[in-house]
């Protein structure tokens, strides 16, 4: 294959581009809620076995399998997963590696002009909430214009007249592609180099204004930031019976660390044999878990509890409205801030933005990358391949906006359930197809620090036994109603048949792929070892 | 904010600033392996 060779610059870079990837807005809107919703502190306990015993083991195969993969010269999940399941059935179900950071870069590429949107607003003087009104009017006023600029009410933002939702999009898909089209080490590890810096600074500065914000209301002696620190994390032990505690514990990490999301092993194909993947893989999680545990367990619900108390911040948090703590609840205890209110408000969406950003950027890689290999084009005509899906998908979402029935369609088929799909197909496949016991050579070559051995017993047993309850409880609990959904809703019944045209494009590009690839003698079906394969340090 | 709820919040907390702090010490004090050219230059 005549590519051009692309490689990670510093081992830090590949380690922060792929905790931009894990850490997005999930960190920050979704965790606290489900925390709360699920025992408050005593919803770590499950929280941290998954980490353990689900999240960095699958991440640790990921990483192995991509570097593995790119040292046979591949770097899609499709063309890596056939060496690693030797063969077509995983090359094929590797199409799903492709497709979930495509598919959802649909509409997180929106959801993240919201960001940049709200961030501009609160720059030139806010989103129009008038402090003096009583909360109820104020919440009023933040979801009109919620509702306005996301096209919530109605299908197209365009016909609604939000102008602005629409160029800022533009600007966040034209940064997006100028980012990915530089490439690996000038494009998205430059950039992550500054932003995950700049966003932890953003954080530190919410997080020290929310701590200090003691008793705003002397009139509500209750609604304090103690109080608001123990509505997050006051344990309810009861909870740790109830399955549905486990289960949103394992979903939240699952969906948190970017694991089977199809971006790791991407990445990870652009090191070299002998960059550690063991050490990097788990410093990219526990960066993730930095700022979901550090930052987002510490700022959403406290700001919304001091400002909005108990009943308030229940009803933000249980609003049917896709991420609504940040759009819709937040803006409203900015303006309770005072002069500084815009500031922090501005600081937040920004942080927001750059979360969203740093991980959308790894959506575009992926199809980048597998266009480039499967169909033999150069950087600029598989930019152009991607950019047109994305504009297509990107427009339908946008134009059938109407209670994100659309992209929630394809949020939960995709970006749930295929993740659960492509999560133990990996697993899989490197436990037991490529073997745990080479597979842990490989995944110690270049390695500075070793595994823990019962990790070995984890890895082939444990996760993917934790990964099948959680995906059934998961399905029993969620598809009836989404299949009944599909049935009933033309407009997931559109975003179906969107999906499914992607999936039959990127069978078509594999099957191309994989013609080129035999044609090029290029071990496809990982029949033969890499050399040096074995060589442990 | 109960004790336990206290409790819980230091040792979470406690966690993941401990885990990410060891991780980029290790990170930043390892060295950094030769660039590619070295490396191609040296296996021929």
């Amino acid at each position: 294959m005549s590519l051009e060779k692309q490689q990670w610059g510093t081992r830090l870079g590949v380690i922060l581009a792929v905790s931009g990837s894990a850490v997005g807005l999930g960190n920050f809107l979704r965790f606290p809620s489900q925390a709360a919703a699920n025992g408050g502190g005593a919803f770590m306990i499950p929280y941290l076995c998954a980490l353990l015993f689900l999240g960095i083991p699958i991440g640790w195969a990921e990483w192995t399998m991509g570097r593995y993969g790119g040292r046979k010269g591949f770097h899609s999940a499709p063309s890596v997963l056939g060496v690693i399941g030797r063969g077509r059935i995983a090359r094929y179900l590797g199409v799903i590696g492709v497709l979930i950071p495509l598919a959802v870069s649909f509409y997180y590429t929106y959801i993240e002009s919201w960001c940049l949107g709200y961030c501009w607003q609160f720059v030139t003087g806010g989103i129009g909430i008038d402090p003096g009104s009583s909360i109820p009017d104020q919440t009023a006023t933040a979801s009109r214009f919620y509702d306005n600029f996301t096209g919530r009410e109605h299908n197209g933002v365009l016909a609604g007249g939000s102008y602005a939702t629409m160029t800022f999009w533009m600007i966040t898909f034209g940064v997006n592609i100028l980012l990915v089209y530089r490439g690996i080490s000038k494009g998205i590890e430059k950039f992550c180099s500054y932003a995950m810096p700049a966003m932890a600074v953003c954080a530190v500065i919410v997080l020290i204004r929310v701590l200090t914000l003691g008793t705003p209301d002397p009139s509500k002696p209750d609604q304090n930031v103690i109080n608001g620190l123990g509505y997050m994390w006051n344990p309810n032990l009861k909870a740790l019976g109830n399955a549905e505690t486990w289960l949103a514990a394992a979903g939240q990490i699952f969906f948190s660390l970017s694991v089977g999301f199809g971006v790791i092993i991407n990445y990870a194909s652009y090191m070299r044999k002998k960059d550690d993947v063991v050490l990097s893989g788990l410093t990219a999680s526990a960066t993730n878990e930095l700022f979901e545990v550090g930052f987002g367990g510490l700022i959403t619900l406290t700001a919304a509890f001091v400002f909005l108390g108990v009943s308030g911040t229940i009803a933000a948090t249980s609003a049917n409205i896709p991420f609504g703590l940040g759009f819709n609840t937040l803006p409203v205890v900015f303006a309770q801030m005072g002069s500084i209110g815009n500031i922090i408000g501005a600081i937040w969406f920004f942080m927001l933005f750059l979360a969203a950003i740093t991980s959308s950027i790894s959506m575009y890689q992926p199809s980048l990358a597998f266009f480039q290999e499967a169909l033999g084009w150069t950087r600029k005509q598989a930019t152009t391949l991607m950019v047109s899906i994305c504009v297509v998908g990107s427009f339908l979402v946008m134009y059938y906006s109407r209670g994100s029935i659309f992209w929630g369609a394809i949020d939960n088929w995709v970006g749930t359930f295929l993740i659960f799909v492509l999560a133990m197909v990996q697993i899989i496949c490197f436990s037991w197809i490529f073997g745990i016991d080479r597979g842990w050579k490989e995944a110690h070559q270049g390695a500075h620090i070793r595994i823990p051995s019962f990790y070995k017993f984890v890895m082939k047993y444990v996760a993917p036994l934790y990964l099948l309850i959680v995906f059934v409880a998961f399905s029993i609990q969620n598809l009836p109603q989404w299949v009944q959904g599909v049935m009933d809703e033309p407009l997931q019944q559109g975003a179906l048949t969107l999906v499914l045209a992607v999936i039959g494009l990127l069978i078509v590009c594999t099957w191309i792929g994989e013609r080129r690839w035999r044609a090029a003698s290029l071990d496809l079906d990982g029949r033969e070892a890499p050399a040096g394969e074995g060589a442990e340090q | 904010m109960s004790p336990l709820g206290w409790v819980f919040l230091i040792v979470s907390l406690g966690f993941v600033w401990g885990l990410t702090l060891w991780c980029y010490y290790k990170v930043l004090t390892m060295k950094e392996p030769p660039p590619r050219e070295l490396e191609e230059f040296h296996s021929t």
